[in-house]
C-alpha cells in the first residue's frame, strides 16, 4: 500500500511518530501523577512496568504477524496453552525451570508454526485460520488440564516474580525491550528481515525477487507463538501459578492491547511497514492510561469502553495523516 | 452451484439418524425441544455474521453487540419497568444504531472492518459491564420469560418464531431488493459495482446495520430463554458465529451467500453439540469440533479450487 514515495520517508515518519508517543507518555504521567493518588508511588511503577511487559511482547507478538499483512487471533489461546505447559512440566514431571521454560517456547513456536503452515497450504487468510486454531488450542488445553491451574511451582520460578530493581522496576520489562532490540535489528538489518517486510509490502513481487514468501509467513507465525509463549510465562510469573482463564475465554482478552501497540505505533495493517520503536511505546503508553485510569477508580468496565476509543482514533489519526500526506505530495 | 448445500443435508440427516438410533433418549420431546432451541438462537448468529461476510467484510463485535442489546433489554423491563413490546422495538433500534456505527465508521472513513469491530467489541463490552455493574437484570416481562419457555407444538418452540420471520427477510432483501443485491455485489467485485453505480457505502452501511439488528434480535431470544439479562450473553458466540456460515459455504472474500447452507451447518454443529451431551463427553471437546471444521471448510473449499474444472469433491 504505502510502497513507493512513503517508504523513502519512513524513518522521519517511525522518528516523529516516537516523538508523538513519548510526549503523550510523559504527559499521562504529569497529569496521573497529579489526579491519581499513588500513581508514582514505587510499588505501583512497579507494577506498571511488569504490565508494560506483557503488552509490549503481545504487540510484537501481533507485529511480526501484521509485517507479512497477517494477523494471529490465537496468540492468547497458544500463549496459555505454551504456559501451562511449562507449569506441567514443572508440577507434574519436577523439570528444572529453565527446561521448563525452554520447552514451552518450543511448543508455542510450534503452534505457531502450525498456524502458519496451514495458512501458507490451505492458502486461507490468517484469519479465519487463526480464529479457528484459537478455538482448537485453547479447547484441547481446557479438555487437559481439565480447566485446573497449576499452583504447585518451584520456589525459584515464583521468586521471579518478586525480584525487583531499583524498588520501582520490573526486570521483565527489560526482558521484553530487550526481545524488542532483537526484533528491530532482524527487521532492520538481516535479510530474514527484509525478506519479511518484502512479502508484507507486495508478495508478488517479492515472490518475483525471489524470496520464498510462504516460508516468511511461516516464520513470523512461529515467531509470534514464541513471543506468545514468553509473554505467557510472564504473566503466571506475575500470577505465581497459571491459570487457564487468565487471559479470558479462548485468550481474547489479548486480543484488544496486542492490536493497540502496533496499530497505535503506525505499524500498517496491510504490511510492509513494522515500527518496533513505536510499537514498545504505544504498549507503554496502554499500560499506562490503563494503569492511570484504574487508580482514577474510574472502573474498570470505562477502561475498556476507553481502550477501545484509543483504537478507534489511532486508526482514524493514521487516516487522517495518509489522507493529508497525501494531498501534499499530489500538489 | 445450486446444491452445493445438498453434502450438508445430507451430513445433517445422517448425524440425525445415528443419534436417533444410538440414543433412544434424542427423539425424546424435550430433547427435541432443547435443540430446536439452541437452533433458533445460533441461527440467528450465524445470519448476523453471514451478512458482514456477504458484503467482503466481518463484524467481530457481534457478541457484544449481543450482549448490550441483551442487557439493555432486561433493564429497561427491570429498572424502567417498560412492558416487552416498547422494549423489544427499542432493543432492535439499539442494534441498528451499534451496527450503524460500525457501517459509518468503516464506509466513511474507509478503515479496516477488523479493527474498527475489535475496537467497538471492546466499547460496547465496556457499556455493557458499565451498564449492569457486570450483575444480571432479573425481573424482566412474564410474557418473555414464558415466550422463552413455551412451545408452539409438541417440540417446537416459540423463539423458533424470530428465527423464521428473520430467515425470511434476510432471504428477502438479500435475494429480491435493491438493497441486497448491491451487498453481494458490493463483496463480489466492489470497484466493478461501483463503476456501476452502486454506492458502495451504503451496502456497507446495510450489512452492518442489518448484522447489528440480527445480533440485537439473538441477544434478546437469549435473555428469553435464560429468563433474564446475563452481561456474559454474547461473549461465546465469536467463533460459531464464524463456523456456520463458513462451512455452510459462504464465500470469506464476499459476494456469495448460501443461507440453507449456513442454516444446515447450524444444525450439524447443533446436532454435534448434543450428541457431546448425549454420549456424556466433556463439552469443551465443542471449541476443539469448532474450530476443527472450520479448518476442514476452507481446506476443503481450496482443495476445490485446486481441482481441475469439471471435477468436484463430495
Amino acid at each position: 500500500m504505502a510502497v513507493g514515495p512513503s517508504s523513502r520517508r519512513q524513518p522521519n515518519e517511525e522518528a516523529s511518530t516516537a516523538l508523538g508517543l513519548t510526549l503523550l507518555i510523559a504527559l499521562a504521567f504529569v497529569v496521573f501523577s497529579w489526579a491519581a493518588a499513588g500513581f508514582s508511588s514505587p510499588y505501583n511503577l512497579y507494577a506498571l512496568t511488569r504490565t508494560a511487559a506483557l503488552n509490549v511482547l503481545l504487540g510484537l507478538a501481533m507485529m511480526v504477524v501484521i509485517a507479512t499483512g497477517g494477523l494471529d487471533l490465537s496468540i492468547g489461546a497458544i500463549g496459555i496453552a505454551s504456559a501451562m505447559f511449562a507449569g506441567y512440566l514443572m508440577q507434574d514431571f519436577r523439570l528444572h525451570m529453565m527446561i521448563a521454560i525452554v520447552a514451552a517456547l518450543c511448543f508455542g513456536g510450534a503452534l505457531g508454526f502450525c498456524n502458519g503452515f496451514v495458512v501458507v497450504f490451505a492458502r486461507v487468510h490468517s484469519f479465519i485460520v487463526t480464529l479457528a486454531s484459537m478455538s482448537i488450542i485453547f479447547g484441547a488445553m481446557i479438555v487437559l488440564t481439565k480447566a485446573e491451574s497449576v499452583r504447585d511451582l518451584p520456589p525459584a520460578f515464583l521468586a521471579l516474580g518478586k525480584i525487583r530493581w531499583f524498588g520501582y522496576l520490573s526486570p521483565m520489562l527489560m526482558v521484553s525491550v530487550a526481545i524488542g532490540a532483537l526484533i528491530a535489528i532482524m527487521l532492520r538489518w538481516t535479510d530474514l528481515g527484509r525478506e519479511i517486510l518484502a512479502s508484507g509490502a507486495n508478495s508478488r513481487a517479492a515472490t518475483l525477487s525471489g524470496v520464498r514468501v510462504g516460508n516468511r509467513i511461516i516464520t513470523v507465525h512461529a515467531l509470534s507463538g514464541i513471543l506468545a509463549a514468553i509473554a505467557g510465562i510472564m504473566l503466571s510469573i506475575r500470577n505465581g501459578a497459571m491459570v487457564p482463564s487468565m487471559a479470558g475465554n479462548l485468550g481474547q482478552e489479548w486480543l484488544l492491547p496486542a492490536f493497540l501497540a502496533p496499530v497505535l505505533g503506525g505499524t500498517l495493517l496491510s504490511g510492509g511497514r513494522a515500527w518496533v520503536v513505536t510499537t514498545v511505546l504505544a504498549a507503554f503508553l496502554v499500560t499506562e492510561l490503563t494503569n492511570g485510569m484504574l487508580l482514577m477508580s474510574i472502573g474498570e468496565f470505562w477502561v475498556q469502553f476507553a481502550l477501545g476509543s484509543v483504537l478507534l482514533l489511532a486508526v482514524l489519526l493514521e487516516k487522517g495523516r495518509s489522507t493529508l500526506m497525501g494531498t501534499v505530495e499530489g500538489v | 452451484m445450486r446444491q452445493e448445500w445438498l453434502g450438508l443435508a445430507v451430513i445433517a440427516v445422517l448425524g440425525f439418524i445415528i443419534m436417533a438410533s444410538l440414543r433412544p433418549a434424542f427423539l425424546t420431546p424435550f430433547n427435541l425441544f432443547v435443540l430446536l432451541s439452541t437452533f433458533a438462537l445460533a441461527a440467528l448468529i450465524a445470519l448476523g455474521q453471514m451478512i458482514t461476510l456477504a458484503v467482503g467484510q466481518l463484524n467481530l463485535s457481534l457478541g457484544s453487540i449481543g450482549g448490550l442489546v441483551a442487557v439493555s433489554f432486561a433493564g429497561m423491563m427491570d429498572v424502567w419497568h417498560w412492558s416487552a413490546a416498547p422494549s423489544f422495538v427499542a432493543g432492535l433500534a439499539l442494534g441498528a444504531l451499534a451496527g450503524a456505527l460500525n457501517g459509518i465508521l468503516i464506509a466513511q472513513f474507509q478503515l479496516s472492518a477488523f479493527i474498527v469491530t475489535l475496537a467497538t467489541l471492546a466499547m460496547f463490552k465496556g457499556l455493557n459491564l458499565a451498564l449492569t455493574k457486570a450483575q444480571p437484570f432479573y425481573d424482566i416481562d412474564k410474557i418473555v420469560s414464558t415466550f422463552g419457555n413455551a412451545s408452539l407444538i409438541g417440540p417446537i418452540p416459540a423463539v423458533l418464531i424470530p428465527t423464521v420471520i428473520a430467515t425470511a427477510v434476510v432471504a428477502y432483501i438479500l435475494y429480491r431488493l435493491p438493497a441486497g443485491r448491491q451487498i453481494l455485489a458490493v463483496g463480489g467485485n466492489s470497484s466493478a459495482s461501483e463503476l456501476s453505480g452502486i454506492s458502495i457505502k451504503r451496502a456497507i452501511v446495510t450489512a452492518h446495520v442489518m448484522s447489528g439488528v440480527l445480533a440485537g434480535l439473538a441477544g434478546m431470544v437469549a435473555v428469553a430463554r435464560l429468563q433474564l439479562g446475563q452481561p456474559t450473553i454474547g461473549e461465546d458466540w465469536l467463533i460459531s458465529s464464524f463456523a456456520a456460515p463458513v462451512i455452510g459455504g459462504v464465500a470469506l472474500t464476499g459476494g456469495h451467500v448460501s443461507i440453507v447452507g449456513t442454516l444446515l451447518a447450524v444444525v450439524i454443529v447443533a446436532l454435534i453439540t448434543q450428541g457431546l451431551v448425549l454420549f456424556t463427553i466433556d463439552p469443551f471437546y465443542v471449541q476443539l469440533v469448532l474450530g476443527g471444521l472450520i479448518l476442514l471448510a476452507v481446506g476443503l473449499n481450496s482443495l476445490r479450487s485446486l481441482l481441475p474444472v469439471g471435477y468436484s469433491l463430495p
